[in-house]
């Protein structure tokens, strides 16, 4: 038809205009909120940092590097940093070799999806109850032990002084790979249920271990959602709070130094003082927990780095 | 930080309340009620006293709570404040919003307008939070207000050392806080397990108490060793009888460090607490639990002595009527003996009371109110409904805490708990240089000449780059 083409064109480029009129409108409130909510807060805890401020009817004063000077030489900031970097390493290595072992297992397992199910529930538990009941499952006390204990001595071992100070940071990474391998399984089972059936069955067929299958068939085929588990891992245990402070302090008051995370300093500088909160101390901790998790996340994109295979 | 203390202490006695029906037997030895305390009920029910200071102009005024509304003194607080109202017709404007109250809405409030006429928390917290920063005003007025008994006024009924102390001063010289409820601290024990026990008069008596109570199959003293300052008590209140009210707060604002050796009182009395550790007195289990476990363990009789505050009785007790027993301790108490060389008698003690905020809009309504409070017919709902003792020495108190009292009413030199330690730079002092070398202490790790020569470093190190 003579001039068809050229209504078409008219058509696509009503519709262009249209899809133009509404960017603005879609485009605007999602900025707004996240400029608002995010943008500048993230922008004024920045500036925060270089301020000494209580928040108590006094207004900021600028101290430069003051703030990061003492953060620098603080041995609270000092144990924060590298408990911190503990739970990051430590709890990462652990929470995803037990995915990886859950990966090889789950999948020809009967009953796999109802398992995989259960071990999500720690996720859906308040980090602050675990906390609770771990406390509770951990006692040492002699006669009366918890439940851990209970079972040791019940095999002829001796009972563990599991909330000691001593202990107590490997204590909370055991916790933490328990309570968070769950989520890790799920999203790493997700990616293993893409994977075409047959190539397990080729594997199979040329008498694959467990293993075998695991490394040359699963691995490859999940990196890129390992890379992403990887980033999500980092970012939630840079901000690890809850059960340190629950389970290395009695609860009520923030524990002892030798425990404490990057988020539990930003907490006991706001709201943990003896007297006027010291805003400016947390934001310059919390500036630190951003390039912290900028730092390593890059780092891991680029270990992670490799060329997407196609399936 | 121990107004959670407060709360626990409180919730205890809530629940002692609630269980009082199902069983109050008699202790032994204690001659009150084990599991609940008597006269709860006739207090909330008494009429109103009289008003003694009523405003002239003010027809209402705003109260933030440090207690919630449903523990013992929110109740008594509840009474008073419906009481003034009954009798003055000014209204209160209540908010219960618990111990936290200063950090997480007073001191944000001083940014704006929207401030309390009256809030209250213990004098430490007060000064470091909201007097420092100038949010508050003086009450030294309040002093010679009316309470509605004839004549007396707010002076005459309170104890001076409860509230002309240095604490309780802001930069003006002038006090900021009536106090109404005063903790105090001591050695508990009880009564039925270890009998006609003598106050010991020398450090060797204490210990020898301790021998004693190994020698019987017990543990000598509980400990719950997760708290910091619980643990820091024991170096505090020795070393403060050698360097007097206020010594210990000035060796630690000492630039140098050095202020912990030049006097040898310090080291002495870490030598002492060495003893304590390395004695293995302390319960097994004591440094790997969490609070309360190792005082309900007390409670349950494994060890002999356990030192805490004036809550220890009702936080003790609220345990017990939980576990649906009958029969509660039969408290006993003393203080600490008097060291070898020690020249100073010191008494530990924390007043909590009220405050009036500087932008206040109906400041002469709330200090009204703060008088009445102090009113015997009000006041006794403190001891009588919340377990805790009052800066008024005529009010009755529960036979637990007559040790306590006396101790407090004694002309020994008054300190602040921990001598003010904890507040210092913001809590940043106590939890970088002190609690941990404090911690390794009692646990046996360092002995006392390590513990000072720490003490001096760290310090050093720290207030270096500290403001």
């Amino acid at each position: 038809m003579p001039g068809s083409t050229d209504v078409g064109g008219r058509a696509s480029g009503a519709h262009l205009v249209r899809k133009k009129r509404l960017f603005f409108p879609f485009f605007l409130p999602a900025v707004t909120l996240y400029v608002v909510f995010l943008v500048v807060p993230t922008l004024a805890t920045v500036a925060l940092g270089f301020t000494s401020w209580a928040g108590a009817g006094d207004t900021p004063e600028f101290t430069g590097f003051a703030n990061y000077v003492e953060l620098l030489s603080s041995d609270a900031f000092r144990y924060s940093f590298l408990n911190t970097l503990l739970y990051i390493v430590a709890g990462g290595v652990g929470t995803f070799l037990l995915a990886f072992l859950f990966t090889m297992v789950l999948r020809d397992m009967r009953g796999g999806k109802l398992i995989r199910a259960i071990l999500f529930f720690p996720n859906i538990v308040a980090p602050v109850a675990l906390g609770m009941f771990f406390s509770i499952v951990l006692i040492y006390r002699p006669n009366r032990q918890g439940l851990a204990n209970h079972l040791l001595e019940s095999v002829g071992l001796d009972a563990v002084k599991f909330l000691q100070a001593e202990n107590v940071t490997w204590v909370v990474t055991g916790c933490l790979i328990w309570a968070s391998s769950g989520f890790y399984i799920t999203i790493l089972m997700a990616a293993v249920d893409r994977i075409p059936p047959y190539l397990y069955e080729d594997a199979d067929i040329a008498g694959a271990t467990p293993w075998q299958k695991f490394r040359h068939v699963t691995l490859p085929l999940t990196w890129d959602v390992i890379g992403v588990a990887g980033v999500l891992w980092t970012i939630g245990a840079v901000k690890i709070f809850e059960l340190v402070f629950v389970l290395a302090g009695p609860g009520t008051y923030s524990p002892p130094i030798r425990a404490w995370t990057l988020g539990v300093y930003v907490f006991d500088r706001s709201f943990g003082t003896q007297g006027t909160p010291e805003y400016g101390m947390a934001c310059a901790a919390a500036v630190v927990m951003i390039l912290l998790v900028s730092v390593l996340v890059v780092l891991l994109r680029r270990l992670m780095r490799r060329d997407t295979i196609q399936f | 930080m121990r107004s959670t203390r407060c709360a626990a202490l409180a919730l205890a006695v809530t629940s002692a309340l609630g269980l009082a029906a199902c069983g109050s037997g008699k202790g032994d030895g204690g001659g009150e009620a084990a599991l609940a305390l008597p006269g709860v009920a006739e207090y909330l029910a008494a009429p109103c006293p009289e008003v003694g200071t009523k405003p002239a102009t003010d027809k209402e005024f705003t109260y933030w709570s440090m207690w919630t509304a449903d523990e013992p003194q929110g109740k008594v607080l509840a009474k008073a404040i419906k009481c003034f109202t009954e009798k003055t017709g000014v209204k209160v404007d209540v908010q219960w919003l618990g111990r936290k109250l200063l950090t997480q809405n007073v001191a944000p409030a001083l940014n704006t307008d929207t401030v309390p006429d009256l809030f209250d928390q213990d004098i430490s917290q007060v000064k470091a939070a909201v007097v420092a920063p100038g949010g508050t005003q003086p009450v030294e007025d309040v002093l010679d207000y009316k309470i509605g008994e004839g004549d007396k006024r707010v002076r005459d009924v309170i104890a001076p050392s409860s509230y002309d102390i240095p604490q309780n001063k802001g930069a003006d010289g002038k006090i900021f806080e009536i106090p109404y409820e005063l903790l105090g601290n001591a050695w508990w024990y009880n009564k039925d397990l270890i009998k006609d026990l003598q106050p010991p008069r020398t450090m060797d008596d204490l210990f020898a108490l301790f021998d004693k109570a190994k020698a019987d199959g017990m543990a000598a003293v509980s400990q719950d060793g997760d708290i910091n300052f619980y643990n820091a008590y024991f170096f505090t209140q020795l070393a403060a009888r050698y360097v007097g009210a206020g010594g210990l707060e000035k060796a630690a604002q000492d630039k140098t460090g050095q202020a912990w050796k030049a006097d040898p009182g310090p080291l002495k009395a870490a030598e002492l607490v060495e003893r304590l550790a390395k004695g293995g007195y302390f319960i097994d289990g004591w440094d790997a639990a969490k609070f309360p476990q190792i005082q309900q363990r007390w409670a349950d009789g494994d060890a002999a002595f356990l030192f805490v505050g004036s809550w220890g009785p009702s936080e003790t007790r609220e345990y017990l009527s939980k576990q649906g027993g009958t029969k509660g301790v039969a408290y006993g108490s003393f203080q600490f003996p008097q060291p070898e060389g020690a020249t100073h008698r010191v008494v530990e003690q924390l007043p909590i009371g009220f405050a009036v905020t500087a932008k206040a809009k109906h400041p002469e309504a709330a200090k009204a109110f703060i008088a009445y409070m102090l009113n015997k017919d009000i006041l006794s709902g403190i001891p009588a409904v919340a377990d805790n003792l009052t800066p008024r020495a005529d009010l009755a108190v529960p036979d637990s805490l007559k040790d306590v009292k006396a101790a407090l009413e004694s002309d020994a030199e008054h300190a602040i708990f921990m001598d003010g330690l904890d507040a210092l730079a913001a809590g940043k002092w106590v939890d970088n240089v002190f609690y941990p070398l404090n911690n390794d202490l009692l646990k046996g790790k360092i002995t006392a000449g390590q513990f000072i020569d720490g003490l001096a470093a760290k310090q050093a190190e720290f207030w270096k780059t500290t403001a």
